[in-house]
Order: structure tokens, then C-alpha cells, then sequence
């Protein structure tokens, strides 16, 4: 099977700079100049001139796809996302699901593979959800679903009992799960586990014993102080003595 | 941290909120600040509408209607630079969240003293002599426009255009420390 390397579908990103707040990116007139450009987050464009509205560092694809890539704790939803979530509340044929946003997420009970009105899928308070948001906007209240468009479950829905979640920044989730970036693979060299990787910042980890899955949590932890590649040592010490 | 100014601040949000402050089109602002010793009472109630007023113009608050941002400020010492150091905390913070603003913001004290001389970020007992005191608050953008003014004693206009004018240099000083900062906060990626 040949893909696309995560890189060339990007069309090779690159950082520019480290913006601020009001910082001047670039002036776009739509009338004018050829082609158009992409604004992703952390920017925005007012009386033709684009600006940046996050401190961060600026980055841009050959494509002309322009964003702020900041480095943040607070999860403000985004429709397509795959977010891990906790039930926190049974509204009638509705669960409220916290994903670490301001408001909480719903699901209905149709929405995971094989749900009609007569077999329900029934959740318990807690549980671990791992689903999809097709609804998020700063008007509306989130919502979740653990199908696809085909009614295929694709690894979402209710994580199983005996792993671990935690909370990390969400740069270093998104970095984890970056293809480029084989910190999770070389982990699996020593200890053999499941991992579920929320846009929200929050990770899940299973392993046959607990003090793999603490080493394991603790390992992906390092990497908010740490660049991939100071951690990979540390990490890979840090397994060993545990064996 | 100025000299012997110093000011803690954190930013939480966009969160939850109670239903009696929840806004349909813009998210509400809540600034809390404690004093290093006492109790709080009206001068913290009044910087705190002071910082509000001047933290509401620089963020993007209908980005996020039906939430809460909240800004806690600790003064840890005070030499009579509180209200400037608490803004820039403040400012630090709210880059620190990654909460969208239109633009950053520096805040400089300055006092003129009974001869007439302009002193850039005085010390409490350079305050007690002086005629008067004014914090200025400014606009990263090129003209540096003014987004709060505070003034306490009496000034004629030019000692104002003299002092606004002093601090709008003073200014530059502090957005090129918030770029420094963000700038090693980032420096591992910038190097990949």
C-alpha cells in the first residue's frame, strides 16, 4: 500500500517566524494577486492585512496554508477531531460528555456501530469515549459521534477497562501522533501497549502491567519539556530499568 | 518583574461559566487581584476594573461567546510599580494560554517630580515626592496608541505629552522582552 508520507501531503511545512499578537504576517488584497492563500489558526485578516492573533510560531505549507502553531493546554473544539471524552451525564436518548472544552459534548445513543432504537448501546458514568466531533463552533454546543460516514465504528467508541488517561499539552499530542515523529514506535520496542491519542490532550495507554502503563504515561509526560529526540534517550533508560 | 516589582499571573480559559454572567455573543472577563499582605479591598477593586478595561480591548472576545476568561493576579512585591507590572503579567499570561488577541500590550509608570524632571519606572519613594504619576498602557501596532491612562496628582498638558511620550518609548523596551521570551520558548522547533 503507498501513501503519501505525512510531509508531501502537507506539501513541506515550514516555520517562518515567531509571531505575536498583531503582528503583521502579510497584506492580501482578494482583487488583486493571483493565487489565494489559506488562513489556518491563529490568524486573521482585517482591512487587508493579515495578522497574527496567538503568540507562536508561524508556520506555512507549499500550498500557501498559513497558521500559528502555539503551544497550549486549553482544547477549544474543532469539528473532526477525534477527541477522547468522558460521560459525565444521561440526558434521556443524550450523554453529556466532558472534552475539556467550556462546554460539554453530546452523543446520541444511535450513534455508535450496530446502535438502533431496539439494541442501545448503554454507557456508565466515567466511561472513556473515543469519537469523532462533527459538530463545533463557537455558536453551538459540540457533539460527538463514534461511526464514520459509512457506519463503521473505525476504532472509535467506549475505550476498554484497565488503562490509564491523562492530560498532556496539546502540541505534544499532536506530535505523538505526527507519522514523522517515531518517540510512540520506539516505546513499543521495549514494552507492548495500546495507545489512544485525543486532539484534546488527553492520552490513553494499556499495557499488560501498571508499572508499564506509569512508564509509559511518564515517557510521553517528558516530551512537554523535552524535544523528541532528548526525550527518546530518556525514555528508552527510564524502560529498561523497568524490565 | 520589574526591579522590586513583582507580579504573578495565570490565565484560565476559555472555561465554564455561571449562567448569570453567560453572554450570546462574547465571552465574559473576570480579573481577580490580591494584594501581598491585607485583604483585598476597594484600591485592588479598582485596579482589577482597570485591568479589565484595558485586557478587553486586546482580546478577541467574540471568538468565544457563552464562556469565561479569568485572570488571576498575585502581587508578590511592590515598590510602587503594581498596576504596570500586573498589566504586563497579565499580558504575558494571555500569550502564554494561547488565548487570540488583536494585539499585545505594555504598560510603563512614569512620575514627574516638583522640577519639572520625568522618571521612567519609579521607585515608592521616588512616588512619594513626585507631582504626579501616570501609568500608561500601549498598543504593539507601529504609533504605539494608548490603550489606558491612569493619572494620580496634577499635570498640565505638556508635563502629559511629556510623560506620554517618554513612556511610549519606555514601551518598546517591554514588547521586545515579551518577543525575547516567546522566542525561547520556541527556539527548539524554530532549529527542525
Amino acid at each position: 500500500m503507498s501513501y503519501l508520507s505525512h510531509r508531501e501531503m502537507l506539501g513541506g511545512l515550514e516555520s517562518v517566524r515567531v509571531v505575536l499578537p498583531g503582528d503583521e504576517v502579510m497584506s492580501y488584497n482578494p482583487d488583486s494577486s493571483g493565487g489565494s492563500i489559506f488562513l489556518g489558526p491563529g490568524l486573521r485578516w482585517e482591512d487587508g492585512m493579515v495578522r497574527a492573533a496567538k503568540a507562536g510560531l508561524l508556520k506555512k505549507t507549499s500550498r500557501h496554508l498559513y497558521f500559528v502553531d502555539t503551544h497550549q493546554k486549553r482544547y477549544i473544539p474543532q469539528r473532526r477531531e477525534y477527541v477522547i471524552g468522558i460521560v459525565t451525564k444521561k440526558k434521556g436518548d443524550i450523554y453529556k460528555i466532558d472534552i475539556g472544552g467550556s462546554e460539554q459534548a453530546t452523543i446520541s445513543f444511535l450513534s455508535f456501530e450496530n446502535a438502533s432504537k431496539k439494541t442501545r448501546r448503554d454507557l456508565a458514568l466515567g466511561d472513556l469515549i473515543y469519537g469523532q466531533l462533527i459538530v463545533a463552533n463557537k455558536h453551538m454546543e459540540p457533539e460527538m459521534v463514534c461511526i464514520d460516514a459509512y457506519d463503521r465504528a473505525m476504532g472509535m467508541g467506549v475505550l476498554p477497562a484497565g488503562g490509564v488517561m491523562f492530560n498532556v499539552s496539546l502540541q505534544v499530542a499532536r506530535e505523538i501522533i505526527n507519522p514523522d515523529c517515531p518517540f510512540l514506535l520506539t516505546l513499543s520496542k521495549k514494552v507492548k501497549y495500546t495507545v489512544v491519542v485525543g486532539m484534546n490532550g488527553r492520552v490513553w495507554v494499556k499495557a499488560a502491567h501498571q508499572n508499564s502503563m506509569v512508564a509509559l504515561m511518564n515517557c510521553i509526560l517528558m516530551l512537554e519539556y523535552m524535544t523528541p529526540d532528548e526525550a527518546n534517550e530518556k525514555a528508552l533508560k527510564l524502560l529498561e530499568a523497568l524490565m | 518583574m520589574r526591579g522590586l516589582n513583582v507580579a504573578l499571573a495565570s490565565v484560565n480559559g476559555p472555561g465554564d461559566v455561571k449562567v448569570s454572567n453567560r453572554l450570546y455573543n462574547r465571552s465574559h472577563l473576570e480579573v481577580c487581584y490580591s494584594p501581598s499582605t491585607g485583604h483585598s479591598m476597594i484600591r485592588e477593586r479598582a485596579l482589577e476594573s482597570v485591568i479589565m478595561r484595558t485586557v478587553e480591548q486586546a482580546i478577541l472576545v467574540h471568538l468565544h461567546p457563552r464562556t469565561a476568561i479569568n485572570i488571576t493576579i498575585q502581587e508578590m512585591q511592590s515598590d510602587g510599580l503594581a498596576l504596570s507590572a500586573s498589566v504586563n503579567a497579565a499580558c504575558m499570561a494571555l500569550l502564554d494560554a494561547g488565548i487570540q488577541m488583536k494585539t499585545t500590550f505594555a504598560a510603563v509608570t512614569c512620575c514627574i517630580t516638583p522640577s519639572g524632571t520625568v522618571i521612567i519606572d519609579p521607585t515608592e519613594a521616588e512616588i512619594q515626592e513626585s507631582v504626579a504619576e501616570a501609568t500608561f498602557v500601549f498598543e504593539s501596532s507601529g504609533e504605539a496608541s494608548v490603550l489606558t491612562a491612569h493619572q494620580d496628582g496634577r499635570l498640565s498638558y505638556e508635563d502629559f505629552k511629556k510623560c506620554l511620550h517618554h513612556c511610549q518609548v519606555a514601551s518598546k523596551d517591554v514588547f521586545a522582552f515579551y518577543r525575547r521570551m516567546t522566542e525561547k520558548k520556541y527556539q527548539n522547533e524554530i532549529e527542525s
